[in-house]
């Protein structure tokens, strides 16, 4: 049956009248779908997903029309609409307006007027099903991410929704998190048949389970089809939305397969087998060895301990590390670890109470105040908007130095030069994080740490931002980065640490540490880790396979 | 958080029980009544914030030492002069009126700070929510903020130091002040920016479209009835002997501090019970609990 239908909408803001942010898009729901849009970001899923409800929907020049259950989206009465299309937006924080998860669970509830006893059945109910009971009573300031976009959704689910749209909810989140979110969302829709519209980066977890995929580009509908057959469909056109594919399915095309995708972990080993022999010639990826001792590290850490105060737990217990200079080094680790804690001890944010830090062999108390942040150390901060503090992108640049062509270097390095006249706040999260490099790197730093650079960024924007990354590192910058994102890590740092239980553990070459993992390693590898002995991304499990094939056919 | 047996009851009660406290406190003059209420307030402050009430109670000394030396010195009425000095009497009264003005300072310093642990946002909002739905969220929503804005207040000075941005001990006053300034800009710009997001989630979530009821987890039980009649009969037992002058206390021009003795005694004893309800509920959950474990 017809949930809602979409016919010719076509919409731009005020601001860029030229450039339509949606053209003339058509889209049809039937009750109890699981659909997924994707597109690079600005290509318009924001914005389409706005229009879906009367109160969210945007300013501008539009026409076309929209219909809820056969009736004109406009004519639905604002009280029908808040309880019927649920929307959960990006940001967890912000979308909390109470102290108390009991109270923020009861929220819609309230505004739609409900008596206490019903309010009081159906909160209980929310809670049961999604496993709050335990922190019902807690402040929401003590919840932890990913626990308040869940008090989110539950929130909206207590109004029982027929539509549940949802825009990017986990760019903020952990992997764990985020996976644990995407999993409550499909019990949702299977075991309540509400209809999921959901718009997201993190593609592995979603794809194989959607019922629909629709690939949006500048505005228009590229794609409407099975998720099996999307698949080829971007391949063919050589689509850079390609990119953001499963890994299972970047391999099967670039392998040069045809016919049914694999799309998940499971069928990609499958398929692995059926097409190759269970010892294949070529087992390896060519890759030497590290030696343990780095000659001059950039930045090393002995026996670091720390702890915020006085009874609470360390959470850094022997923190040591040695950074050889000139290379991408990433830490990747369980939430909470203490990964960016370390960094904040490097910047001397936090003060460890024992232990050793040297800054290219000089030990870090012995620089004077500021001395370490010139020309030495700086650091990339989890969220890129805490760095800004001025109108426009000039003038937080500015800011940091008089130098007018050092300023217009890396604006070309970062690639924001056409953002000058912007106001930071009005970029998209990808440019925020260009233009907080740029401000860092103008302390012309020579070591650049970096806390979780790729959170919220889609999968074309991490290409753009590793290249500049690279960029750096020829010019003899070494960069830390700590990261949840190990796709990331493993594709482009040199070496890879684990930190766990306040320590560094194990450092190796990306290869040679996810193929030693089992479970904390990347997807390609799990797809391929029974075959291959270290193919850790999709370019290495194509690699093989297509010697392995080149050599039997 | 572990929840002691009085703010378990309900928000009414615990509202009732504060505004008897209080206003008596104000109210009552007398040096025993004083004793009483600060030795009641004490004890439940401590019960309820452990270890770190101690520092605070011990903070509040010198402040109940200066409003005593002090009020003889704006206040020169009294008959006893204890010495001159720039030919104005400082006088025995004043002191003695001053150690009850401080009293009663201390008293309500005490009282507020229990009020603040137990009545928390959500129990206002459960009090009020009916009455003002709309005025009752703006102040939950309020109270949220702060909390919030200190804690993006330190991650924006966090984040500016580790750019070399950051401020010393050692840096200039103007330079502080600056830098000051610049954090409470972006915190100004960011909460302006969250706000967008809030409206947007409330509205979507059907703000604004009905009359708003309120949701609460607090219920009454026959508990709370039966306290709140033993609160009120010895609140009438207290007023009823105050108004017959059983506790009247006068300093100045000369003290006049009506004794505790014959029937009175029977006021002092309903206002100390009273007082010491919150402190005793607790005693005996307790007391209750070890017997409980004792037979298992």
């Amino acid at each position: 049956m017809e949930n809602i239908r979409i016919e010719n909408l076509t919409f731009s803001y005020p601001t860029s009248k030229d450039k339509k942010s949606l053209d003339n898009v058509s889209l049809k729901t039937d009750k109890g779908e699981y659909i997924v849009l994707c597109g690079k970001s600005g290509s318009g899923k924001t914005t389409l997903l706005r229009h879906l409800k009367t109160v969210l929907t945007p300013h501008g020049e539009r026409t076309g029309e929209i219909y809820f259950n056969g009736s004109a989206l406009k004519d639905v009465d604002s009280r029908e609409q808040s309880a019927k299309i649920g929307f959960v937006m990006q940001n967890p924080d912000d979308q909390i307006v109470t102290d108390k998860v009991w109270d923020e669970l009861a929220f819609g509830l309230e505004s739609l007027g409900c008596d206490r006893k019903t309010m009081r059945s159906r909160v209980a109910e929310m809670a049961c099903y999604f496993g709050i009971q335990d922190w019902f009573h807690r402040d929401v300031a003590a919840l932890s991410g990913g626990q308040k976009q869940l008090l989110n959704l539950a929130s909206i689910m207590a109004m029982q929704p027929e539509v549940l749209i949802l825009d990017e909810p986990t760019s903020q989140l952990d992997p764990i998190a985020a996976s644990d979110f995407l999993n409550t969302v499909r019990k949702i829709n299977t075991e309540l048949g509400t209809t999921v519209i959901i718009t997201e980066h993190r593609l592995e977890d979603i794809f194989p389970y959607a019922d629909r995929a629709i690939v949006m580009d500048s505005g228009k509908i590229i794609a409407d089809d099975k998720p099996a057959k999307i698949g080829r469909l971007l391949y063919e056109q050589n689509n850079p939305m390609f990119a953001a594919m499963p890994t299972p399915v970047r391999v099967f095309y670039n392998a040069g397969s045809r016919g049914s995708c694999p799309l998940t972990v499971r069928d990609g080993r499958a398929w692995l087998d059926k097409e190759l022999d269970a010892e294949p010639k070529i087992k390896e990826i060519p890759c030497k060895n590290i030696d343990d001792k780095a000659e001059n590290p950039a930045l090393s850490l002995k026996e670091l301990w720390f702890r915020y105060e006085k009874n609470t737990p360390d959470i850094l217990r022997g923190v040591s590390l040695e950074i050889p200079s000139g290379s991408i080094f990433a830490i990747v680790g369980g939430n909470g670890a203490g990964k960016s804690t370390m960094l904040k001890a490097i910047c001397g944010i936090c003060k460890p109470y024992r232990g050793k830090i040297k800054v290219f062999g000089k030990s870090s108390d012995k620089f004077k105040s500021g001395e370490l942040f010139r020309n030495c150390v700086s650091m990339l901060p989890q969220d890129p908007k805490s760095l800004f503090v001025k109108k426009t992108v000039r003038e937080e640049l500015e800011e940091m130095t008089r130098d007018k062509n050092k300023i217009s270097e890396i604006a070309e390095t970062c690639q924001i030069a056409e953002l000058f006249d912007s106001h930071p706040y009005d970029l998209s999260g990808g440019e925020q994080q260009k233009t907080a490099l740029a401000k860092v790197l103008l302390t012309e730093p020579k070591i650049l740490l970096l806390d979780e650079p790729t959170k919220g960024m889609d999968s074309f924007f991490k290409e753009t931002f590793a290249a500049i990354l690279n960029n750096l590192k020829s010019q003899g910058i070494t960069i830390l980065m700590v990261s949840h994102d190990v796709e990331f890590c493993a594709k482009y740092a040199d070496r890879v640490s684990m930190f766990f239980d306040g320590q560094v553990l194990t450092t190796d070459t990306p290869q040679n540490f996810f193929g030693g993992n089992s479970f904390y390693t990347t997807s390609a590898n799990r797809m391929s880790r029974h075959i291959f002995t270290n193919a850790v991304t999709a370019e290495n499990v194509v690699e093989l396979y297509c010697k392995n094939k080149g050599e039997t056919v | 958080m572990k929840q002691d047996a009085f703010s378990k009851l309900h928000p009414a009660v615990n509202l009732l029980f504060f505004i008897g406290a209080i206003c008596l406190g104000v109210l009552l003059q007398h040096p025993v009544y004083l004793l009483a209420g600060i030795f009641a307030s004490g004890a439940y402050y401590l019960l309820l914030n452990g270890r770190k009430a101690i520092k605070n109670i011990l903070l509040m000394i010198p402040l109940f030492m200066f409003i005593t030396l002090f009020n003889p010195i704006v206040n020169t009425r009294g008959v006893t002069v204890l010495f001159t000095y720039f030919d104005r009497p400082y006088t025995l009264e004043a002191l003695v009126y001053g150690v009850a003005v401080a009293a009663t300072f201390v008293l309500m310093l005490l009282w507020f700070g229990c009020y603040g642990k137990v009545l928390t946002g959500d129990k206002f909002t459960c009090l009020f929510g009916n009455l003002a739905p709309s005025l009752s969220l703006l102040l939950v929503m309020v109270f949220r903020m702060i909390p919030n804005l200190l804690q993006k207040a330190k991650q924006i000075i966090g984040v500016r130091s580790s750019i070399g941005k950051g401020t010393s001990e050692k840096s200039s006053l103007k330079d502080k002040l600056q830098s000051g300034m610049t954090v409470i800009g972006v915190l100004t710009s960011w909460a302006l920016e969250g706000s967008i997001t809030t409206s947007d989630s409330m509205r979507s979530r059907g703000y604004g479209t009905s009359k708003r009821t309120s949701f609460t987890v607090y219920r009454v039980t026959k508990f709370d009835l039966v306290l709140t009649a033993v609160m009120l009969v010895l609140l009438g037992a207290v007023i009823g002997f105050a108004a017959n002058g059983g506790m009247n206390a006068e300093f100045l021009p000369e003290r006049n501090i009506t004794p505790i003795k014959g029937v009175n005694i029977i006021g002092f004893i309903a206002y100390f019970v009273y007082l010491m309800i919150p402190t005793l509920l607790q005693i005996t959950e307790v007391i209750q609990w070890k017997i409980s474990e004792s037979k298992i």
